[in-house]
């Protein structure tokens, strides 16, 4: 065969050549993303999302969306060029939460013994799919950065609720008031995550008396568009192809 | 010759490879303390003191509780380079829960968050814990300070028998319900991910049921881009908009209605921690110079000990670093403190006779034993700032027992 020749023989085998990249492509990416991503949320999101006594309503909300829209933004900015795909925020989270949960079973569970209902991951499929969406019926990157970068701020801790009220239920213990979340944490000796350093609470949003969490969705929200428009640049330089003359090298 | 060299340091860095892989996989031990000898030497010697330790079990089965209790003392000569205990919080050094921490004190007050303490304050403790998984285990006292780390102290092994299949952690709430913190919420957990990461598959299996990457790129880089997103998928992206958006409120609402009763998390220092008082002090203690002799594993100090009391005493305990150097006509332990961690005659004293009351007299102190080097206190000749610390107990003829600190510089001896 000559390099002028074609490598299949016929229409229908290169449908299914072609479907074959897809599949090889699709798994690469989703187990690629899933390690890199997964690495840059530990790093960055980390203790916010490994304990439940973590996940407040003031830093965790804010800290976790701004940390996390990075590789969606990226991977949409790559998918959606290059092959008009809307599905790079979904895709990158899926691959996050299915490296959590392995983590956190195995790792957390399985190693340390700590109570899976005590580690579990953030949710952040919600947001995903509405900023892949917003992508979809926008066709437009910056639309996709302020009205998907903001939902995917505002809808994540409505998208937590239903596994974080539980937990949020007060107790009294030795004659002091704790939540379930902070009793876990008590609890469940951390001999290397000592009290003072659990970022909870802090901040200065004092005048919303106790409706706290909607201003740090938004705050949250308005940081994601920045972050999104950083790191779409990221994905749109990582996915372009230059071609460089022989002269030049 | 240079290809066939580097086809042999290929082959032997890949067997090299393969038996390093072999050796890590097939040899693991147990990691089962807590590299408390690693710790530089000076942290345990100049940071917190701890002392009358007890462990009130041994042996524990799954679900009952035993309790670490003793006292602490912050060295008013705390070092420069470690930051100051104003936020610290009173932790347990175990592998991982292995037992549940039910309860912790400092002077009587429960410690969930973190404390404030004094220099030159003595605290006492109580830490209860919970059997949970079995096993030995090595539980020491810890205290963590921010910016200085964790300090540990003395460990003692404990043994944890039963299964943990069988442990439970009961806690009744505010609203009334009881629960078992070991397994509450986990079916919840499960379904609200299970559900949202089938929605989202579902999301994704919609767009990998048609050509993805080469049909797709090659439309694009003929201008045909805009023919890729159909009328249909942007009804599915609107439903799956709605439905998100939805099942959010929805699932937002029936929580709140489920659990109308939250309350955040709960945060903040405690201060105010209640010191204990130890008995008023009458003896003083001067060092007149310290010396570590490196080849003997021996601390040698000059003391001028005067009794301002109405009562003779005598040089019973030196301890440092949580190793206690006992001079036995004085003083034997009766606590169960850990061998490892107790030299029964490693304390001398060229004259330990009773000191009368008014009277000062200058001795050689000298601790000695192996837990100078097992134990990588030596080490603190390689320190920074070498000075040493710790705690002398002196005893009355009624057995009555002061504590009197000693902070001073170390002088290496090589020969």
């Amino acid at each position: 065969m000559s390099a002028s020749q074609s490598a299949v023989r016929s229409r229908a085998e290169a449908v299914k050549v072609s479907r074959t990249f897809d599949w090889m492509i699709l798994f690469t990416l989703f187990f690629v993303v899933l390690g890199g991503y997964h690495i840059h949320y530990m790093l960055t999101g980390g203790d916010w999302d490994f304990w439940t006594d973590w996940k407040d309503r003031r830093l965790w909300v804010t800290v976790a969306p701004i940390v996390s829209i990075t590789f969606p933004a990226a991977v949409q900015a790559c998918l959606w060029y290059r092959y008009r795909l809307p599905f790079g925020a979904v895709v990158c989270i899926l691959g996050l939460l299915l490296g959590e949960w392995v983590n956190r079973y195995l790792n957390f569970w399985g190693w340390t013994y700590f109570p899976v209902n005590f580690v579990f991951p953030s949710q952040l499929i919600p947001g995903a799919i509405v900023l892949d969406a917003v992508l979809l019926l926008g066709g437009s990157m910056t639309l996709t950065a302020v009205v998907g970068g903001l939902a995917y701020g505002l809808l994540f801790y409505p998208g937590n609720w239903p596994v974080m009220a539980p937990l949020h239920v007060p107790v009294e213990y030795n004659g002091m008031m704790m939540t379930l979340a902070d009793l876990q944490g008590y609890h469940y000796v951390r001999t290397g995550t000592p009290e003072y350093i659990r970022m909870v609470e802090k901040g200065t949003l004092r005048t919303f008396g106790k409706d706290v969490a909607p201003v740090s969705a938004f705050f949250s929200g308005f940081v994601s568009i920045i972050i999104y428009f950083l790191w779409h640049f990221f994905g749109r330089w990582f996915a372009s192809t230059e071609f460089v003359s022989g002269e030049a090298v | 010759m240079k290809l066939l060299l580097r086809d042999k340091v290929a082959k032997l860095s890949f067997v090299a490879l393969l038996a390093a892989s072999s050796a890590a996989m097939l040899y693991t031990p147990t990691a089962a303390a807590h590299g408390e000898k690693s710790q530089a030497a000076f942290m345990r010697m100049r940071t917190i003191h701890w002392f009358d330790l007890n462990w009130s079990k041994e042996e524990v089965k799954v679900n009952d509780t035993m309790t670490v209790t003793g006292k602490f003392y912050v060295f008013a000569g705390w070092p420069e380079t470690v930051d100051k205990p104003d936020i610290a919080f009173l932790n347990v050094g175990i592998p991982g829960p292995v037992f549940i921490r039910a309860g912790s004190w400092i002077g009587g007050q429960l410690v969930p968050r973190s404390v404030s303490l004094e220099l030159g304050e003595i605290y006492e403790f109580k830490v209860l814990l919970k059997a949970r998984r079995p096993g030995d285990w090595h539980v020491h006292s810890m205290m963590n300070v921010k910016g200085g780390g964790p300090i540990i102290g003395p460990g003692k092994w404990t043994t944890i028998t039963g299964s943990m299949k069988d442990f439970v952690n009961p806690v009744t709430t505010l609203t009334g319900q009881t629960i078992d913190l070991e397994t509450y919420n986990l079916e919840n957990t499960y379904f609200w991910h299970a559900l949202w990461y089938a929605i989202g598959l579902a999301w994704l299996a919609y767009w990998v049921r048609k050509p993805m990457f080469i049909p797709r790129s090659i439309a694009i880089e003929s201008g045909k881009a805009n023919t890729l997103i159909t009328s249909t998928d942007r009804q599915v992206g609107i439903a799956f908009t709605v439905g998100t958006i939805a099942l959010v409120a929805f699932g937002m609402t029936s929580t709140n209605e489920k659990y109308p009763i939250t309350t955040p998390l709960q945060a903040g220092l405690l201060r105010g921690m209640k010191p204990f008082e130890m008995p008023a002090k009458t003896v003083t203690v001067k060092v007149e110079d310290a010396t570590y002799r490196v080849p003997g594993r021996a601390m040698q100090m000059t003391l001028k000990i005067t009794n301002n009391g109405d009562t003779s005493v005598r040089l019973g305990e030196f301890q440092t670093a949580s190793v206690r150097f006992l001079d036995s006509a004085v003083l034997e332990d009766t606590t169960g403190y850990p061998d490892d961690l107790l030299a029964e005659d490693g304390l001398t004293v060229s004259d330990n006779s009773p000191l009368a009351p008014g009277q000062t007299r200058t001795v050689q102190v000298t601790a000695s034993d192996a837990a100078w080097e097992v134990y990588r206190l030596a080490d603190l000749i390689y320190d920074p700032d070498s000075r040493f610390a710790g705690l002398l107990f002196f005893f009355d003829e009624s057995g009555k027992r002061q504590m009197v600190t000693v902070d001073a510089p170390l002088i290496p001896v090589f020969i």
